[in-house]
């Protein structure tokens, strides 16, 4: 057998603490080795040269390349083997750098290490068998999950480019949370005129199916041909009969707060949503609704001049087949009440950022204004970072967006109060964006005044808040009266998300936020293959970012949807139909449904598409019918004979 | 000069630029389906993302991420690369630009050269020119390859020092051409002139280091241990001048200042803008010394510290315990004291003034828009925004611009992080693909 090893220095990540050089000459000293060379980048165009090169020169007929984990590179360089004719599963990667160079400072002793690592790699590499990857048509549709600006945006873009896509909103309308905006920092416009834009588009366009009132409830099948269940809520109003008179808001008894406003004013049972919907329809909340509830009432029933209302209505389930799935769950504010030390709870005039921004919208609970009750304020404060860049509340990260939306607030306020003295205490101010600074720059020369330090507390003093603070700019404690004080909330991941993590089985990071296959390679896929990440489900970001980070996600869907195939792994489980005895443990076992009984035969059977190798089917089997390719019983202990 | 014309193909997209943000976006639009014409006006492609050493907050070295995407651009059935080549017009419309392209001449052939080197070791300038890849730092041959894992894998002859090329004669015969086995090498090569077109473009032309000779008070230029940020970044490099060795003189740097926002949030030199990767680069460059120089005294000063990506916080808590000083508030001045720098400024947390010595000072310079971003937008039709980038159609959509059909990728639309800048070039994909769609049916412009 010949085999050729290449060591890679990784620049002086392997090099620094691993001796390469004497690497090779050991493994050059293996009595199969027909070539062993080192490289400043294996992975590298001339890098990947030689190995092409020496295929051909030595006639190699197994390659093992020491270098960084497999799942970074394992993937180039089976295409680089492939290139010269070699079956791209003839490779096996020594993790010399996760697992030696990185962890190890002792450079002899790390060396002797990777000198274990390679033998048993070579050990291994010469029982590879060849695995034939095979292709598997894709489904030409998307699903879209989330109907905020990040799925909207998505689900134009894939609708575009001529797919179609299933747009899929838990919320009786879509539009998200942008909707609830009222202008965007830092030009100032008004969010309508967007997020309008792209709600008439989603519903408009041809080639998308809006679901709204919609939910999961289950996600089978593998990348390309996903069947998802879904199930509709019911509305109990036809959305093609209604014509929005409102006659059955006024007749309705029932009130409740209204969670579009976040509770500051309160809605009937039967409600539009907010006023541009989409579906531009009345809804009935089963809950609150008295009908629903006990059959008393149906006085809306009575009123509607359409005959609209139908309770007959009943949750439908329905089943999609899609090729790719773009997440875009959004986040919700953080919720203020963690941080008692602010007393929102406690205080009426403790507000949060999206609070205000629905006071100051037009169409908000009070028209464009702060509640009449409240005497004009004369003193303002604005808090930073509640719930962000805090470990006390589990928030480490930065969510982003509230240096930018309290200099807006800040702004919209002191142009509406010209004799209001307002204050935003922060830590650092991020306007990193494009005009951000320019618009952060205007806000303070406006006479917005910026101090730096966070409050610690908020406590009522007669008829005013007093906030209490260190200015850490000055080095010195104060306390200043307020009559209003709003809380910039930070981002969290939304809770729809959880359910969606499940169901589909990806991954999220220490912050919860859905984690990308990788933060720079692929910063758009999900962790498990044709599924995509689009917006703030991702982390943290502003409308700009979201949209073009949507953009992007959709642009990796549509990928598999064009090319009309995708090719599946072939490091899969596979059974010994001799020895199986049908036992059924292994189907337990398995967490992708891949193994079935074949009751025919009495025998289990592996679904390839659904495999995903793991390997926990093969530990459980009594008989030891199961093998995984590429991680057989003889290829792994010859690795740890060699080492031992 | 010679003309050469190439099929029309309403199914391509012509991408401007071969850094990362032009390579994702050429990488996605090729992945559908579509043919891709990739323009980069240097000899490789690749762009600033290769001068970098470690990329953050993940540590992940630049070139392990971006040389095999360079390989898998480079190698794309549906890519044509064209390098050392610029745009010089476009006309037409959206669907069917016209693009002029100007190839320069290499004097070498690209695919008869087996990048042996034995040409730069031969030529009589070697070890004479500044490298430009590493700032300047290290030296090359007038007959060089940019950086070892350059795609193409081709050298190419510098007509500015090529002692051939600027007087007509290199001793009695030019030795690189007597040792390249391949006879690649030919001097008499010209300028070529190849028009191609393309249903949509996309505008990927990156940004330039702000030039910190504009900040006279930091002593840039004057000062040999005054580096900027991309500077200390090859210094850093395992392939950079010093192996990633960070030395000055062979010497270990035991103090050093960084300083942030260097042609940044300045209106003194005209950039008011944030250019949003600085912080966390210091943040990282703060990190890799002292994990090569442990006892080093290592102080950051900064106005805000901007960590707002994912993980860029946690990053920043992490480098805050591997006691290094934060100081806030930019200094005012560097003067020399003997051997070694004085960093003169004002902490505003403490509220007083203090002068700190130093071996090493590197500026956090920020990112500008390309020199010749201007001419640029004229050719493309676009504008550009009051900071000089290119101008999208509106604040919120970043991709689109106001010219049916061109599209912006990375920093030419202002300054943007490697993840912010991949999402972005694969929006630009996406929108290309969407629009050469809807120019015809897909299915027939697609190769197969």
């Amino acid at each position: 057998m010949q085999i050729g090893v290449y060591i890679c220095h990784c620049g002086i990540n392997i090099a620094d603490h691993v001796d390469v050089e004497a690497l090779t000459c050991f493994s050059q000293n293996h009595p199969h080795i027909a070539i062993a060379r080192d490289y400043t980048y294996i992975c590298s165009d001339p890098g990947q040269d030689l190995i092409v090169k020496d295929i051909e020169r030595y006639q190699l007929d197994r390659i093992v390349v020491a270098a960084c984990s497999p799942t970074m590179h394992e993937d180039t360089f089976r295409k680089t083997i492939s290139k010269s004719g070699l079956n791209p599963y003839f490779l096996e990667i020594a993790n010399i750098r996760e697992q030696c160079s990185w962890v190890h400072d002792d450079r002899t002793r790390a060396t002797e290490k990777a000198k274990d690592l390679v033998l048993a790699a070579i050990a291994k590499s010469m029982l590879l068998e060849p695995l034939e990857e095979e292709d598997v048509q894709v489904i030409p549709s998307s699903l879209v999950i989330g109907g905020g600006i990040a799925g909207l945006q998505s689900a134009l873009d894939i609708a575009d480019s001529g797919f179609k896509v299933f747009l899929i909103e838990k919320d009786p309308s879509i539009g998200g949370h942008m909707a609830q905006l009222n202008k965007t920092y830092p030009t100032m416009e008004m969010v309508d005129n967007l997020i309008l834009q792209k709600m008439k588009g989603a519903d408009e366009h041809p080639n998308i199916e809006l679901l709204t009132y919609a939910e999961i409830v289950a996600v089978e099948g593998f990348f390309g041909n996903f069947t998802v269940t879904l199930r509709k809520k019911p509305r109990y109003v036809d959305p093609s009969k209604c014509t929005n008179c409102g006659h059955c808001e006024e007749i309705c008894p029932v009130r409740i707060p209204n969670e579009f406003n976040l509770g500051l004013d309160h809605r009937p049972a039967i409600y539009l949503p907010f006023c541009q919907a989409i579906p531009h329809s009345y809804v009935i909340d089963p809950v609150a609704c008295q009908y629903v509830a006990g059959g008393e009432c149906g006085r809306c029933v009575e009123v509607c001049p359409s005959r609209a209302i139908n309770f007959d209505q009943k949750e439908k389930e329905r089943v999609i087949e899609v090729g790719t799935i773009v997440i875009a769950t959004g986040f919700e504010p953080f919720d203020a009440s963690l941080k008692p030390e602010f007393g929102y709870y406690r205080y009426e005039r403790v507000i949060t950022g999206l609070e205000l921004e629905r006071f100051l919208s037009p169409l908000g609970p009070t028209g464009g204004n702060l509640p009449p009750h409240w005497a004009e304020p004369e003193n303002i404060i604005f808090i930073q970072c509640v719930g962000s860049r805090d470990k006390a509340v589990g928030n480490e990260y930065c969510s982003r967006i509230c240096c930018m939306y309290t200099a807006k607030q800040a702004d919209l306020l002191r142009e509406k109060l010209p004799g209001a003295r307002i204050t935003i205490c922060y830590i650092d101010i991020r306007a990193f964006g494009k005009g951000h600074e320019e618009f952060y720059e205007r806000v303070q020369k406006a006479g917005v005044i910026y101090r730096k330090g966070i409050p610690s507390e908020i406590f009522q003093k007669g008829e005013k808040l007093i906030v209490k603070a260190e200015d850490s700019l000055l080095g010195e404690l104060y306390e200043e009266e307020a009559d209003l004080v709003v809380l910039a909330t930070g981002l969290n991941p939304s809770r729809e998300a959880d359910k969606v993590r499940n169901l589909l089985k990806v991954n999220w990071g220490p912050d919860r936020f859905f984690m990308e296959a990788h933060p720079k390679l692929r910063p758009l896929d999900a962790t498990v293959d044709g599924i995509y990440l689009s917006g703030a489900c991702q982390g943290p970001k502003d409308i700009t970012d979201t949209i073009a980070h949507a953009h992007g996600s959709a642009s990796r869907a549509t990928i598999p949807l064009f090319k009309g195939k995708v090719k599946i792994d072939p490091i899969i489980a596979s059974i010994d139909g001799e020895i199986c005895s049908g036992c059924g443990l292994c189907e337990d076992m398995c967490e992708y449904q891949a193994l079935k009984m074949d009751d025919y035969r009495g025998r289990i059977t592996v679904n390839a598409a659904l495999c995903k190798g793991c390997g926990a089917c093969h530990s459980v089997c009594p008989v030891k019918a199961i093998t995984v390719k590429q991680f057989n019983t003889e290829q792994v202990f010859v690795q740890i004979e060699v080492m031992a | 000069m010679t003309t050469k014309k190439k099929a029309n193909a309403a199914g391509r997209a012509l991408v401007i630029g071969g850094g990362i943000a032009g390579m994702q976006a050429s990488l996605d639009i090729a992945d559908k389906g579509f043919r891709v014409t990739l323009v980069e006006r240097e000899p490789t492609i690749g762009g600033h993302m290769a001068q970098l050493d470690k990329t953050f907050p993940t540590l992940d070295c630049s070139s392990c991420i971006l040389t095999p995407k360079m390989v898998e651009v480079g190698s794309h059935p549906n890519i044509e690369v064209m390098t050392y080549s610029e745009v010089i017009d476009i006309g037409g419309k959206a669907g069917e630009f016209h693009i002029t392209i100007k190839k320069k001449p290499r004097y070498l052939d690209v695919k008869t050269c087996t990048a042996c080197g034995l040409c730069a070791e031969a030529c009589v300038q070697r070890g004479r020119i500044p490298n430009e890849f590493d700032m300047g730092i290290g030296k090359r041959s007038a007959v060089y390859i940019p950086f070892p894992q350059a795609v193409p894998q081709a050298y190419i002859i510098d007509p500015n020092n090529c002692l051939m090329l600027t007087r007509g004669q290199c001793g009695k015969e030019p030795k690189c051409q007597k040792v390249c086995t391949p006879n690649a090498i030919d001097f008499t090569e010209k300028d070529e002139t190849i028009t191609v077109s393309s249903g949509v473009i996309v505008a990927a032309t990156g940004y330039d280091q702000f030039d910190p000779k504009l900040k006279p008070e930091y002593g840039y230029g004057r000062y040999k241990n005054v580096l900027s940020g991309i500077e200390f970044e090859r210094l850093c490099s395992a392939s950079g001048p010093t192996g990633g060795k960070i030395q000055l003189n062979r010497k270990e740097p035991k103090r050093v200042v960084f300083i942030q926002c260097v042609g940044s949030r300045d209106k003194t030199v005209g950039n008011e803008y944030c250019s949003r990767v600085c912080c966390m680069y210091t943040v990282k460059q703060a990190h890799l010394v002292r994990e090569r120089i442990p006892d080093a005294k290592i102080t950051i000063c900064y106005m805000d510290i901007r960590a707002f990506g994912k993980g860029y916080e946690e990053f920043y808590d992490r480098i805050q315990r591997e006691n290094i000083l934060f100081r806030r508030g930019n200094p005012s001045e560097i003067y020399k004291r003997g051997s070694s720098m004085v960093v003169r400024g004002e902490d505003t947390l403490l509220g007083e003034t203090y002068e700190e010595e130093a071996d090493l000072v590197v500026l956090a310079t920020g990112l500008v828009p390309k020199k010749d971003a201007g001419e640029m937008s004229k050719l493309l039709g676009l504008s550009h925004t009051p900071d000089g980038f290119f101008e999208e159609a509106r604040p919120e959509e970043t991709i689109a611009t106001s010219r049916a059909g061109v599209f912006l990728a990375g920093c030419c639309q202002g300054p943007k992080d490697i993840p912010d800048t991949i999402a972005q070039a694969s929006g630009a994909a996406s929108l290309s693909c969407a629009q050469l769609t809807k120019k015809g049916k897909t299915k027939d412009l697609r190769c197969r």
